[in-house]
C-alpha cells in the first residue's frame, strides 16, 4: 500500500482510509473531528486530481494485481463515494465510539477499491473488507435484533462472496485471464463452463445489489443499524453493485426483468413497512431495480441512466436516511405508528427530509427528475414497454411512500406530543449539503451529464416529458389522500425471502432438538444397549477371563520360572573369585576328560 | 418557530382547493402539450398520464395491501416465536 501511494504520484483513496483512520483512536475532540473531514476531503481531492490510466500493478505470488484501473465509469463512482464520504463522515462527526469511525473508513475503503479494481482477485479482497467491516455498523448500535441482524447479513454476504468467488476461479480456470472486463450473461440459466462462471460472478454481484430473491439482508439489516451507520450503508453496498454489474455484466438480458421486478417488489413492500428506515430500505431496492434494469438494457443510453441515477440516488438517498435517522436519534423509534405531529418540533429536519422525497420522486427541478428519467426513456427507445411502464408504475410508488407516506406520518398524522429536538449541527449541516445536492442536480445537470461514461444526447426538460412527470406524481398525490385511511400504517413485519433460511434454520435446530434428540435416547440409544454395548460387555468379559488365564498365567508362569531359575543360579553366584576359580577349573577337568574319552 | 406557522398556514381548506385546481389545471394543459416523443399508444392520449398516476396509486395500494393480509404481513414478533 506504501508503494501505491508513491506510484505515479496516484494515491489510492482506499490507502488514505485505510491508513489515516489509524490515527483516529489516538486523537481527540475538535482534532479528531477535524482529522476525520481531512481525510474524507483528501480522498475526493485524490480521486479529482487522477487522469485516466492503470496504477498500483503487482505481481504477488505469481498472480498480477491491479489495484487502479481508472476511467469515466470507474470515475464517477469514485466522485460520488467521495462526496459521499464527506457527507456522511460530517453527519457522524459527533459519535463517540471510534469503532463506528474506523467501520465507517474501513467500508468506504472496500467500496473504493472495488471500484477501481482492475483484476478479479483486487475486486473480491476489497468486495470482502466492505461486508466484514459495514457489519459493525449494525453492531455497534448493540442492541440484542441488531447482534442478531448483523449475523445473518454476514452470513448473507459470506454466501455471496462464496459464490462470486467460485466464479472467479472458474474464469480463471476457462479462460485463464484475471481482467475485470465486460463479461455479458446471455439466456437464463448456464448453457457451458464459460457461461457458468460468468453467472456465478453475476449471482455475487446481484446479492449484493439486493436484487430478490437474495436481496432480504438489506430491509434486515440497515433498519437495524447504528444511527450514522444506516446512512453509509445505504450509499456504498447496493452502488458498489451496480458498478460491478454495470463494468461486467452490462447488456445481460436477464437483468433487464430482474430490475423491473425488483423496482416494483420494493414499492410493494414499502406498502405494508410501519418502520421509516426500513420503508427506506425496500426503496434503495426499488431504485437499484431502475439501476439493474438499465445496466441489462446495457444501450450506452441506459447505462448512462443507470450510473447518473446511481449518483443522484446516492444523495437522496442518504438525505432520507439522515432525515429519519436524526428522527430516531431525537425520538429514540422510527416507527411510523409512535411517530407523528413532529413538523412542530423538528420543522427543518421535516423540509430536508421532503427534499430527499421529492427528489427519489423524480419531480421536476429535483435530482431524481434528470437521472431516472434517462432510464425510463432508455426503455422507451428500445420500445420495451412492459419494462416502461412496469418502471413508470414504480415511479408512482415511488412518490407514493418516499414522498408522502413517510414525512405525512412523521410529520404530520395522529400528533403524538413527542417533545423532540432539531439534530446537532454537523447532522443538519449534512442534510443541508446533501438538500443543496438534491436541488443542485436537478437544475445544474449538465456537469453530471459530463461525467458518465457515455455522450449524453437527452435533455430531460421537454414540455412533454415534464407534463408526463407532474401528472404521474400529482395523480398518485390524490389517490394518497383519498386512500389515506387505508394506507394507514400497522404495527407489523413482513416476510420476506429471508423467510427461508430463517424459518428453515429454525425447523433445522427443532429437528435436531426436539425429534432427533428424542430418537436419540429413547430409540437409538435402547438399541445402542442392545446391539452394541452387551454385546461389547459380553466379549470384554470373555476378554477379561482369556486375560487373566491365559495370557496372565503365560506371563506369570514365566515370572515363576525364571524367578525358580535364579534362585538356583543364585546358589552358584556366591559372588566369591575362589568358588568362580573352582568352577572354571572344574569346567577345564571336564573338557580335558571329554577331550581323552573322544581321542 | 417562523417554519410552523407556515406549515400550518398551508393546512387549510383554500389551499386543499388551490390544489384540485391544479390538477384540474394539469390535463386541461396536457391538451396542448406537444407530443414529440411517442413510444406508444398511451402518449397519443390525452390525459393519459393522469389517469396512470391515480390507478398506479389506487392499484399498489390495494393489491399490496391485499398480498400484506393474506401472508406477508406478521406481528412484530414472528421471528421470535
Amino acid at each position: 500500500m506504501i508503494n501505491e501511494i508513491l506510484n505515479n504520484g496516484f494515491i489510492h483513496p482506499s490507502a488514505i482510509f485505510i491508513l489515516g483512520s489509524v490515527l483516529i483512536p489516538l486523537l481527540k475532540g475538535r482534532i479528531k473531528q477535524g482529522y476525520m473531514l481531512l481525510l474524507a476531503f483528501s480522498a475526493l481531492f485524490a480521486v479529482i486530481m487522477v487522469p485516466h490510466g492503470t496504477y498500483g500493478v503487482y505481481e504477488f505470488l505469481g498472480w498480477k494485481l491491479t489495484f487502479a484501473y481508472v476511467d469515466k465509469l470507474s470515475k464517477v463512482f469514485a466522485y460520488i463515494f467521495t462526496i459521499m464520504g464527506v457527507i456522511g463522515v460530517l453527519f457522524a462527526l459527533h459519535v463517540k465510539n471510534d469503532g463506528e469511525h474506523l467501520a465507517a473508513f474501513f467500508y468506504m475503503a472496500g467500496s473504493l477499491g472495488v471500484t477501481f479494481a482492475g483484476d478479479f482477485l483486487t475486486l473480491f479482497l476489497f468486495w470482502e473488507m466492505m461486508a466484514f467491516s459495514s457489519v459493525f455498523l449494525v453492531w455497534y448500535r448493540k442492541i440484542p435484533s441488531s447482534l442478531a441482524s448483523g449475523f445473518r447479513y454476514l452470513l448473507w454476504h459470506v454466501a455471496g462472496g462464496l459464490i462470486l468467488l467460485a466464479g472467479i476461479i472458474l474464469q480463471y480456470s476457462v479462460s485463464g485471464d484475471l481482467t475485470v472486463q465486460l463479461l455479458p450473461f446471455h439466456g437464463w440459466w448456464p448453457a457451458d463452463i464459460q457461461s457458468l462462471a460468468v453467472f456465478l460472478i453475476m449471482i455475487g454481484f446481484i446479492l449484493n445489489a439486493a436484487v430478490p430473491p437474495f436481496g432480504a439482508w438489506l430491509p434486515d439489516a440497515y433498519p437495524a443499524a447504528t444511527v450514522t451507520g444506516a446512512v453509509f450503508m445505504s450509499a456504498f453496498t447496493t452502488k458498489t453493485a451496480v458498478y460491478t454489474l454495470a463494468r461486467v455484466c452490462a447488456g445481460s438480458e436477464i437483468l433487464i426483468v430482474l430490475g423491473v421486478i425488483m423496482a416494483i417488489y420494493g414499492v410493494v413492500y414499502a406498502v405494508l413497512e410501519n418502520d421509516a428506515r426500513r420503508l427506506l430500505s425496500y426503496h434503495i431496492i426499488s431504485q437499484v431495480g431502475y439501476m439493474v434494469a438499465g445496466v441489462g438494457l446495457g444501450t450506452q443510453m441506459a447505462i448512462n441512466g443507470a450510473v447518473a441515477h446511481a449518483f443522484a440516488h446516492i444523495l437522496y438517498k442518504a438525505l432520507l436516511f439522515m432525515g429519519t435517522s436524526s428522527v430516531l436519534y431525537a425520538t429514540g423509534t422510527a416507527k411510523l405508528t409512535e411517530l407523528g405531529g413532529l413538523y412542530k418540533t423538528m420543522p427543518r429536519t421535516m423540509i430536508y427530509t421532503i427534499i430527499g422525497g421529492l427528489s427519489i420522486s423524480a419531480f421536476p427541478l429535483f435530482s431524481g427528475f434528470v437521472s431516472k428519467s434517462m432510464t425510463v426513456a432508455a426503455f422507451g427507445e428500445k420500445h420495451i414497454m412492459w419494462g416502461f411502464i412496469g418502471l413508470m408504475l414504480a415511479s408512482a410508488g415511488t412518490y407514493l411512500h418516499t414522498g408522502l407516506k413517510v414525512p405525512y406520518f412523521i410529520w404530520f398524522g395522529k400528533d403524538q406530543g413527542i417533545k423532540a429536538k432539531e439534530p446537532p449541527w454537523n447532522m443538519e449541516l449534512a442534510m443541508i449539503i446533501a438538500s443543496i445536492f438534491c436541488i443542485g442536480l436537478g437544475i445544474f445537470y449538465k456537469p453530471l451529464y459530463a461525467l458518465l461514461p457515455y455522450p449524453v444526447h437527452f435533455e430531460p426538460y421537454t414540455a412533454y416529458h415534464t407534463w408526463e412527470s407532474l401528472q404521474v406524481l400529482l395523480f398518485t398525490q390524490l389517490g394518497f389522500f383519498l386512500l389515506l385511511k387505508m394506507l394507514w400504517c400497522e404495527n407489523t413485519i413482513s416476510i420476506d425471502t429471508d423467510w427461508f433460511p430463517r424459518k428453515v434454520a429454525r425447523a433445522f435446530m427443532w429437528l435436531v432438538n426436539k425429534p432427533i434428540a428424542n430418537v436419540e435416547y429413547g430409540f437409538i440409544g435402547e438399541i445402542y444397549e442392545f446391539i452394541i454395548q452387551k454385546p461389547i460387555l459380553k466379549v470384554a468379559h470373555l476378554l477379561r477371563v482369556f486375560d487373566t488365564e491365559a495370557v496372565d498365567g503365560t506371563v506369570n508362569g514365566i515370572g515363576k520360572g525364571m524367578l525358580s531359575w535364579s534362585r538356583i543360579l543364585q546358589i552358584i553366584q556366591s559372588g566369591q573369585v575362589q568358588h568362580y576359580a573352582l568352577v572354571m577349573a572344574l569346567g577345564a577337568l571336564t573338557v580335558l576328560a571329554m577331550m581323552l574319552i573322544y581321542f | 418557530m417562523n417554519l410552523v406557522n407556515i406549515v400550518e398556514a398551508l393546512r387549510t381548506k383554500i389551499v386543499k382547493r388551490i390544489a384540485y385546481g391544479v390538477l384540474v389545471l394539469l390535463v386541461v394543459v396536457d391538451f396542448f402539450i406537444p407530443r414529440h416523443e411517442i413510444h406508444f399508444l398511451g402518449d397519443k392520449i390525452f390525459g393519459f398520464w393522469s389517469a396512470f398516476g391515480f390507478i398506479a396509486c389506487v392499484l399498489i395500494i390495494v393489491v399490496s395491501k391485499w398480498i400484506g393480509h393474506h401472508g406477508l404481513m406478521k406481528d412484530e414478533d414472528y421471528y421470535d416465536k
